[in-house]
C-alpha cells in the first residue's frame, strides 16, 4: 500500500468512527404524502405497454428488414445471373444478342 | 430492514391496483433503506426529503416494470443510487481542491495525515468527515458511489454489484480509479503546501 493510499484509508477509517444519524423513519406526513402524490398520477397504461414491447417489437423489426433485405438480395441476384439481355429494348432495337 | 414480518409482496400487489393504504405502508417501510442511501451519497446542497421524494415518485412510476428478477429492495437501491448520481452530475463539477478550500480544523487534520507516518487516524471525526467528503467531491460519480460503499460502508464487491447493478469488473475499475484520483489529490496537496 503506497503511502498516498494509506493517507486515505487513515482519513476513510476515522471518518467512519463518526456515529451515523439513527433517525431513518419517515417524518411526519411523508408516506401519506408520496402515497397520495403516486396514486393521483394517472397511470398511463398504453405507454407502459409500449415500453414493454417496443425493445421486442425493434427487434423483431430489424429481423424482418434483414431477412426481407436478405431474401431480396439474394432473389435479385440470381434475376441478375439469368438475365441474358433478351428482354432489353436496346438490345432487341440494335439486334445486340 | 426494520420490520421482518412485513408481507412485501402482498403490499405490491395492492399498491398496482392503487391502493393509497399499502403504498403508505411501502414508503414507510422502504424508508430507512432510502434515507441511508441518500445521506450516504447525498450531493450538497440538496436537501434529503427532496432526494427522497424523487426516489419514491420514480419507484412508483416503474412499478410496472418489476419483474422479480432481483429482491425488490435491491431493485429500489438501484433507483435510488442512481438518483443520487443523477443529482451528483447535474451539479457543476467541483473545482480542484486547494488549501484554502479547507476550514481550519479540516486543513489541521490533512496536515497531521500528510506528515504524520503513525497509522492512528486523525481525532476529530466530524472534521474528517468534512474533509472526506471534499476529497470524494473531487471524483467521477460513480466512482465516488464505489469508494464510498467500498471504504466508507465497508460493502463488499459482491454487495455493492447487488446494490447498483453494476458488475463486479465494472466496481473494480472504478475502485482503481477512485483510488488514484486520491493518490494524485493527496500528492498534488503535499506539493502546494511545501511551495
Amino acid at each position: 500500500m503506497s503511502t498516498d493510499d494509506r493517507n486515505w484509508q487513515k482519513l476513510a477509517t476515522a471518518a467512519r468512527s463518526l456515529p451515523l444519524r439513527m433517525d431513518v423513519a419517515a417524518p411526519f406526513g411523508f408516506s401519506t404524502r408520496m402515497a397520495g402524490l403516486a396514486m393521483s398520477t394517472p397511470r398511463s397504461a398504453s405507454w407502459a405497454l409500449f415500453e414493454k414491447f417496443a425493445i421486442r417489437g425493434l427487434i423483431a423489426a430489424c429481423a424482418c428488414g434483414a431477412a426481407a433485405a436478405a431474401f431480396g438480395y439474394s432473389s435479385w441476384n440470381s434475376d441478375h445471373e439469368n438475365d441474358t439481355g433478351a428482354d432489353d429494348g436496346v438490345t432487341e432495337v440494335f439486334d445486340l444478342s | 430492514m426494520a420490520d421482518e414480518t412485513f408481507d412485501l409482496v402482498g403490499c405490491l400487489e395492492r399498491v398496482r391496483v392503487r391502493d393509497q393504504a399499502a403504498a403508505k405502508s411501502l414508503v414507510e417501510h422502504l424508508y430507512p433503506l432510502v434515507i441511508r442511501i441518500v445521506r450516504a451519497h447525498l450531493p450538497r446542497r440538496v436537501p434529503e426529503e427532496d432526494l427522497a421524494q424523487d426516489i419514491f415518485l420514480k419507484m412508483f412510476s416503474r412499478l410496472e416494470q418489476y419483474q422479480g428478477n432481483v429482491p425488490f429492495t435491491h431493485w429500489v437501491s438501484r433507483i435510488a443510487v442512481t438518483t443520487c448520481i443523477d443529482q451528483l452530475r447535474a451539479q457543476k463539477r467541483r473545482p480542484e481542491l486547494r488549501w484554502a478550500d479547507l476550514s481550519e480544523t479540516e486543513a489541521e487534520v490533512l496536515d497531521n495525515v500528510l506528515t504524520d507516518s503513525r497509522d492512528d487516524g486523525p481525532s476529530d471525526s466530524l472534521a474528517t468527515r468534512e474533509l472526506v467528503g471534499k476529497l470524494l467531491d473531487q471524483l467521477k460519480p460513480e466512482d465516488r458511489t464505489v469508494i464510498q460503499m467500498l471504504d466508507l460502508e465497508q460493502k463488499s464487491i459482491a454487495e455493492i454489484s447487488a446494490l447498483t447493478g453494476w458488475g463486479q469488473s465494472m466496481i473494480k475499475v472504478r475502485a482503481f480509479r477512485a483510488r488514484r484520483k486520491l493518490q494524485k489529490l493527496f500528492q498534488d496537496l503535499q506539493q502546494r503546501e511545501r511551495i
